[in-house]
């Protein structure tokens, strides 16, 4: 089931009654939950290493969104994290595209290396 | 993770944002994120590496542009617009990605090639120093095998030569024995059996019969020895004519050689010869010493027969 059906039935289910005034938008709290996780799967992901600023922008973000729920913006709450949510996802692929660099640089460091180390070697 | 933002949850936030807030009209961020995209279309790779990251950035620019057709509230088309250009970047981060994934797999794939290389090179290389051990092995083994033969060989040889040298030191102290029993003496020319004045009677050559008996051992030592020769010498004390006693010497030492053909020894093997009263053993002033004198010698050749004449 994807988080985001049940976000729209819910804001479905309010909408009529949130066309009404930009403070009766339902509290968006499966988007939060679905941003809160994209967070911690970057850092799961290593972005704490790999990608920092990246990270660094959607945990400001998500703080934010934190601060709006509890203050009942759900407007701005929802705002943030739908970019947060984002941000996450490309710190993590960010820091998966790293990892990767850094596999590959170190592979072909070791070929060299052992190609070297044969050349050297008497028949 | 990737959540598709919905049309309907878009628009509702458009419209409550159009209802409570009065931001001025902008599309900096639009034109941001058309370019990010544009950028993104340029490179193949990224269309190729990652289709459906480009496809849902794709899609999130429509609904940016279509926001701003509409003449939706500018907070609306930002929001739009920037989560374009996170899908945008998205996209290219994952291109990078399956780039590097793919040259991890080429770097593995030629490392495995290396590492086989490596590894065959050295199997050859220690079969070839195995094949070398074991020649040296066999070489070795061969040097050693052939050094235990000649030891065995010398050990033969050394065994053999004290065999025959005991042998020879046998036959020697037998030879000696024999010698002994024949009363022979050594002198300067030789082994030499001195036969005395009483074989004979006075001024006569016959040998009495006990003579015979004495000169046994003699005659069967040069029977047994055939290339053993004989020189047979006849001597006398200086009483009476020296024509005589020379004659007397010679028909003794006759005497003698004919009792040894007699047993068998060789003709060749003997030759008499008198030499009258000449060479004296001792002095002929004394009865001891005359009958001293009355002597016949028999001088032993070695064993190849060789004789030391007088």
């Amino acid at each position: 089931m994807t988080p985001h059906r049940f976000a729209f039935a819910s804001a479905l289910g309010g909408a009529l009654v949130a066309l009404a005034a930009c403070a009766s938008l339902p509290p968006p709290t499966e988007q939060m939950a679905v941003a809160h996780a994209a967070v911690a799967h970057a850092v799961g992901a290593g972005s704490t290493e790999f990608a920092p600023a990246e990270l660094a922008l959607a945990r400001d973000k998500m703080t934010r969104a934190d601060r709006a729920m509890a203050s009942k913006d759900y407007a701005t709450a929802l705002t943030l994290s739908q970019q947060a949510q984002l941000d996450a996802q490309v710190a993590e692929a960010k820091s998966e595209s790293a990892k990767a660099g850094k596999s590959a640089v170190a592979l072909q460091e070791a070929s060299r290396a052992l190609r070297e180390e044969m050349a050297r070697q008497p028949r | 993770m990737k959540t598709p933002i919905r049309f309907t949850t878009l628009a509702l936030l458009a419209a409550t944002m159009a209802a409570c807030s009065t931001l001025p009209p902008g599309n900096a961020m639009l034109d941001q994120a058309r370019s990010d995209y544009r950028a993104a279309q340029a490179n193949t790779q990224t269309e190729a590496l990652a289709p459906v990251e480009m496809k849902q950035a794709g899609e999130a620019l429509a609904l940016a542009n279509a926001a701003q057709a509409r003449k939706d509230e500018p907070a609306m088309i930002d929001q739009l617009a920037y989560l374009s250009r996170r899908r945008t970047a998205l996209a290219q981060e994952t291109a990078a990605r399956k780039q590097s994934e793919a040259a991890v797999a080429t770097a593995t794939a030629d490392r495995d090639k290396v590492r086989l290389e490596a590894r065959t090179l050295e199997a050859d290389r220690a079969t070839r120093n195995a094949a070398v051990a074991t020649a040296d092995a066999a070489q070795s083994k061969r040097q050693s095998e052939s050094a235990m033969r000649d030891a065995a060989a010398s050990q033969r040889a050394a065994a053999s030569s004290q065999m025959r040298a005991g042998e020879a030191e046998r036959r020697n102290q037998a030879l000696m024995a024999r010698m002994q029993e024949m009363k022979a003496e050594k002198t300067d020319r030789g082994m030499v059996v001195t036969l005395g004045d009483l074989l004979f009677d006075t001024g006569r050559a016959e040998l009495k019969a006990g003579a015979v008996r004495d000169m046994q051992r003699l005659g069967e030592f040069l029977r047994e020895y055939p290339q053993r020769r004989a020189l047979i010498e006849g001597y006398t004390d200086s009483v009476g004519p020296d024509a005589a006693n020379q004659v007397l010497s010679e028909r003794r030492a006759g005497a003698v050689m004919t009792a040894l053909l007699g047993m068998g020894v060789g003709r060749d093997q003997l030759t008499s010869q008198g030499y009258g009263e000449t060479h004296p053993v001792a002095g002929n002033d004394d009865a001891g010493g005359r009958q001293m004198n009355r002597r016949v010698e028999i001088v032993l050749s070695d064993e190849n027969g060789a004789l030391t004449a007088r």
